[in-house]
């Protein structure tokens, strides 16, 4: 785990560089210094139980400056609504983030990196409808605070372009748990979101 | 280098350290090591070899007093913190502390905390309960003042850990008398554990029991909530001499939730354990 940490964080940062040394080269009249509209779908790393809907939109008011709206409606644990006589009536999440950052130009790409912060709201609800049992349900219904750190990257250089994300959620913070191997909380939903584009200013 | 160039890299740094930090937040807890006693037992039941670490109380006393004894299952994550908080509380609250016991692993937790058998690596609780009640408890009151009555003893466990107390308090309830049971996998084996509660009801449902219930708020794998609620509520509908509490720890999952969790426990025992 920690080797693909350190990995991690070494492509992270060769990557990086390469970005910066592209950037000098990059066109400085790129697109993506105005406003789009990103619609994605994604995951979150607790993979393949989490679908997202998603939304962003960025408006770059300066070249370098980037401003992102970020709306996200989750259908959480999607594969599995009835286990061991335990069905999910629902269980769903809104999310609404709005976030400031920085835009770096590559050749035919962009990476923008956001701080963000907003609202998130859960409701779910299971019953247990076992017949050896009383019938029993139970309810969440939660709003908390929503903030952490999004990757965005724009690939392409026209009016439409590819678009993914990363979103990496800092509440709550610090995750609390004594042992660094579990995935849990924020690190279980760091987000990974993949769509089409649009430039339209 | 440019202004841009530099300003780049301090941002870059900056993203990096976040990260960083964002995997390694967790801080690791260390309890006293002088208070600290480590052996290990070999299983008759099911072979395998257990470490055992008992945490004694400041100030032990050999000779007059008789400590209550927390046992801790998956207790090789979990034996420092709980053993800190322990300390702490019974500090605050200006009680006895107890004595903590880390039951570490033997075999795989999945099958020494699972009551019966739905794939190869799950069923081994009849055998790893016969090691609890058979070797180490007993080798525990030789060695340790402790109370040996089951008012003296806390079980305390986490998902399998927790189903496996649940099965505790179905199956051998006069084992112990107080459980501590957070986020339990009570879903196992199409909610199996409860069964067994339903079928020993009549025998258990006179004796004095505290029960302590945690739960992550944000567990909702479509499996937790509807379980620990409908156990929840027999335990309170059924059981004329228990005390219980519960608590859903807002906005945290399924191991966010495990540590507020433990303190909670550990402090609804000590304001009612019953010695």
């Amino acid at each position: 785990m920690k080797t693909f940490l350190s990995l991690s964080l070494l492509l992270f940062f060769l990557s990086s560089n390469v970005i910066a040394q592209t950037e000098s080269s990059a066109n400085k009249t790129l697109l993506f210094r105005y406003m789009t509209i990103e619609p994605a779908i994604g995951i979150h790393t607790n993979f393949g139980t989490d679908l997202l809907i998603t939304n962003l939109v960025q408006w770059n008011p300066t070249r370098r400056l980037s401003l992102a709206a970020h709306s996200s409606y989750n259908i959480n644990n999607i594969a599995q609504r009835d286990f061991n006589f335990i069905k999910t009536e629902y269980n769903y999440s809104l999310n609404q983030k709005f976030g400031v950052g920085r835009t770096f130009y590559a050749k035919r790409s962009s990476h923008s990196f956001f701080v963000m912060g907003g609202v998130k709201y859960t409701a779910f609800k299971e019953t247990l409808y076992n017949p050896d049992f009383d019938k029993v349900s139970s309810s969440v219904s939660a709003i908390s605070p929503d903030y952490g750190i999004m990757y965005s990257l724009k690939k392409g250089v026209k009016n439409w372009f590819f678009s993914f994300r990363m979103y990496i959620p800092l509440y709550p913070w610090p995750t609390k748990g004594s042992n660094i191997q579990y995935i849990d909380a924020n690190r279980d939903n760091i987000a990974l979101e993949a769509g089409i584009g649009v430039k339209i200013k | 280098m440019k202004m841009q160039q530099v300003l780049f890299y301090i941002l870059q740094t900056i993203f990096a350290m976040v990260m960083a930090t964002f995997f390694t937040s967790c801080k690791e807890e260390i309890f006293t090591p002088n208070l600290t006693d480590e052996f290990t037992l070999q299983s008759t039941s099911n072979g395998g070899t257990y470490k055992i670490k008992v945490a004694l109380p400041d100030h032990y006393d050999s000779t007059v007093k008789l400590y209550g004894t927390v046992y801790v299952l998956d207790g090789e994550e979990n034996f420092d913190f709980v053993a800190n908080h322990c300390r702490e509380l019974s500090n605050t609250i200006s009680v006895n502390n107890v004595i903590v016991v880390s039951i570490g692993y033997g075999k795989d937790r999945s099958i020494d905390y699972t009551p019966t058998k739905v794939s190869s690596i799950t069923g081994g609780a009849p055998q790893f309960l016969e090691f609890i009640k058979n070797q180490l408890i007993p080798g525990i009151e030789q060695r340790y003042r402790v109370d040996t009555t089951r008012n003296g003893r806390v079980i305390l466990g986490h998902s399998y850990g927790g189903l496996f107390g649940a099965y505790l308090f179905a199956i051998d309830n006069k084992l112990f008398g107080n459980y501590i049971l957070l986020s339990p996998s009570l879903w196992y084996d199409n909610e199996i554990t409860m069964s067994m509660e339903k079928e020993t009801r009549n025998a258990n449902r006179g004796s004095q029991q505290l029960v302590f219930l945690g739960i992550g708020e944000a567990e909702n794998a479509g499996r937790m909530q509807a379980p620990f609620e409908a156990f929840y509520q027999t335990l309170v509908k059924n059981y004329s001499a228990i005390h219980i509490a519960r608590n859903r720890e807002k906005n945290l999952g399924h191991v966010g939730s495990k540590d507020p969790n433990i303190i909670l426990g550990l402090q609804y025992y000590f304001e009612n354990r019953s010695f």
